[in-house]
């Protein structure tokens, strides 16, 4: 049903695409084509989550696909009325954490160079800005707690809800995280002379007249 | 208007119209604290969303492949919901359990405390099912390792405590020997309960908490079995054929690890 959906609004018949909870539903039905829906709505998302921790993109790619195994895995545990968007944050995290639980040792060995070197960034990462550099540099240099919130909040694009699901914690509890990860950001950015046009790369600004 | 449409905005760069914004942050400190100082925090957050990294061609069709492997018992256990892992995971235990209460307890039951068995069996279940119960659950694992360490060095710690508080006169008065054959018999009779915590693992590796957490559990488990069924109170012999089984499983668990890594 979900697959005919999706070919019938690809085609541009009808306009309703279905929700990732109802994506999840049909796969768990035996919908594949499902699966595949939600494997290209949120590779990029998990891709990005999972890249700007590690240093090469095969072992991000990795992740990602262990995550979907995963979720293939834990399909049955997904009940209704719950969102899936948290769910999978929180089964890459689990993945993630174990990532570097399991490789420990050589984390240990490159913090030393996170202090100068970025993860992988991807094609775009050379045509970035110093200011951005900065950003995601400062990004970086948070407490993990305090980042975490933040990367899945502005670019994971979850609610506050959503990520305090994710991560196992209240919704209080993550915003203070976020509060004190956008001071700690502040202020590591305060000195840096913002560069508005290479910040927006040709972007309208959020609020026009700003 | 709400939080999330104006983060996507930031990100996407799409322009807001300035009212909904303004009454949106009257309300939403977390938001006006993002637009202090001319958004200047929220624009360079925004800038940060890249665009979609590359990957390969057959990404998919890797995972179709993985996928596909997804057959037998294995695959079949492990993606039974959490709670129906968790109870099958502990029904061994418990038929074990009954079976060595009704069939083969220890010669001085008779005069073993009543209150002693019940706690026994409280506080050892607790903390068993805690250590499936976590093991087992696709919960957030924010956890840090001394959380579940803390369990194992329970199971661990305990059965140690028990040898030098014999529970009767008579296991109290009892000789060192025995102990490989109660070491045998509580690694016997925990095996399926092994078996079974491995195959309801959905991770293809055990993680460094399935080592720790299994572990816990299987020890805490042969060492309840055993209470209800050896008599020998001789701390050497508790010592060597009871309490050790905790560190026995928790080499085979960390061996397990390592062959897996390999």
């Amino acid at each position: 049903m979900v697959s005919v959906c999706l070919a019938l609004a690809k085609a541009g018949y009808i306009a309703a695409v279905p929700s990732d909870e109802e994506l999840m539903a049909a796969y768990i039905a035996g919908d594949k084509a499902a699966f595949r829906e939600l494997f290209r709505r949120y590779t990029p998302l998990l891709q990005r989550a999972m890249a700007r921790d590690l240093r090469s993109l095969e072992e991000a790619n990795d992740l990602v696909q262990q995550t979907f195994l995963h979720l293939h895995r834990s399909r049955l545990d997904f009940e209704p009325g719950r969102k899936l968007k948290p769910w999978i944050f929180t089964i890459a995290l689990n993945l993630k954490r174990e990532y570097f639980r399991r490789n420990k040792r050589r984390r240990e060995t490159s913090l030393e160079d996170d202090r100068v070197a970025e993860p992988f960034e991807g094609p775009r990462g050379q045509e970035r800005s110093d200011a951005s550099r900065e950003t995601a540099r400062a990004l970086r240099l948070l407490p993990a707690e305090h980042r975490e919130v933040i990367e899945l909040h502005w670019f994971g694009g979850l609610s506050f809800p959503e990520v305090a699901e994710a991560v196992g914690s209240t919704v209080a509890a993550v915003k203070v995280r976020a509060h004190r990860g956008y001071v700690a950001l502040r202020a590591q950015l305060g000195d840096a002379a913002p560069d508005p046009e290479s910040l927006h790369e040709g972007k309208p600004s959020v609020l026009g007249s700003k | 208007m709400d939080c999330p449409q104006i983060r996507d905005a930031f990100v996407h760069g799409e322009p807001l119209s300035e009212e909904p914004v303004k009454a949106h942050l009257a309300s939403c400190p977390q938001c006006r604290e993002l637009f202090e100082q001319d958004a200047e925090l929220g624009r360079k957050l925004a800038a940060q969303a890249s665009e979609a990294l590359p990957c390969a061609d057959d990404f998919f069709g890797r995972l179709e492949q993985d996928l596909v492997r997804e057959t037998g018992p294995r695959a079949w256990l492990r993606s039974r919901p959490s709670r129906l892992r968790f109870a099958l995971a502990l029904l061994p235990l418990l038929l074990v359990l009954i079976a060595g209460g009704l069939f083969r307890q220890r010669a001085d039951f008779a005069q073993y405390p009543m209150l002693r068995v019940a706690l026994l069996l409280c506080v050892y279940f607790v903390a068993i099912a805690l250590a499936v119960g976590k093991e087992l659950s696709e919960s957030p694992r924010r956890d840090a390792l001394r959380d579940y360490l803390g369990l194992l060095a329970f199971a661990l710690l305990v059965p140690v405590l028990a040898a030098f508080a014999p529970a009767t006169e008579a296991s109290r008065l009892a000789y060192p020997g025995g102990a490989l054959g109660c070491f045998g018999y509580g690694a016997l009779l925990t095996l399926p309960i092994a078996a079974l915590l491995w195959a309801f693992d959905r991770d293809d590796r055990p993680s460094l908490r399935t080592v720790c957490l299994s572990a816990a559990a299987l020890g805490l488990s042969a060492n309840l079995l055993l209470e209800l069924h050896c008599g020998n109170g001789n701390a050497v012999h508790v010592l060597l054929g009871h309490a050790s089984l905790g560190a026995a499983w928790l080499a085979a668990w960390a061996v397990t690890r390592r062959l897996s890594r390999a």
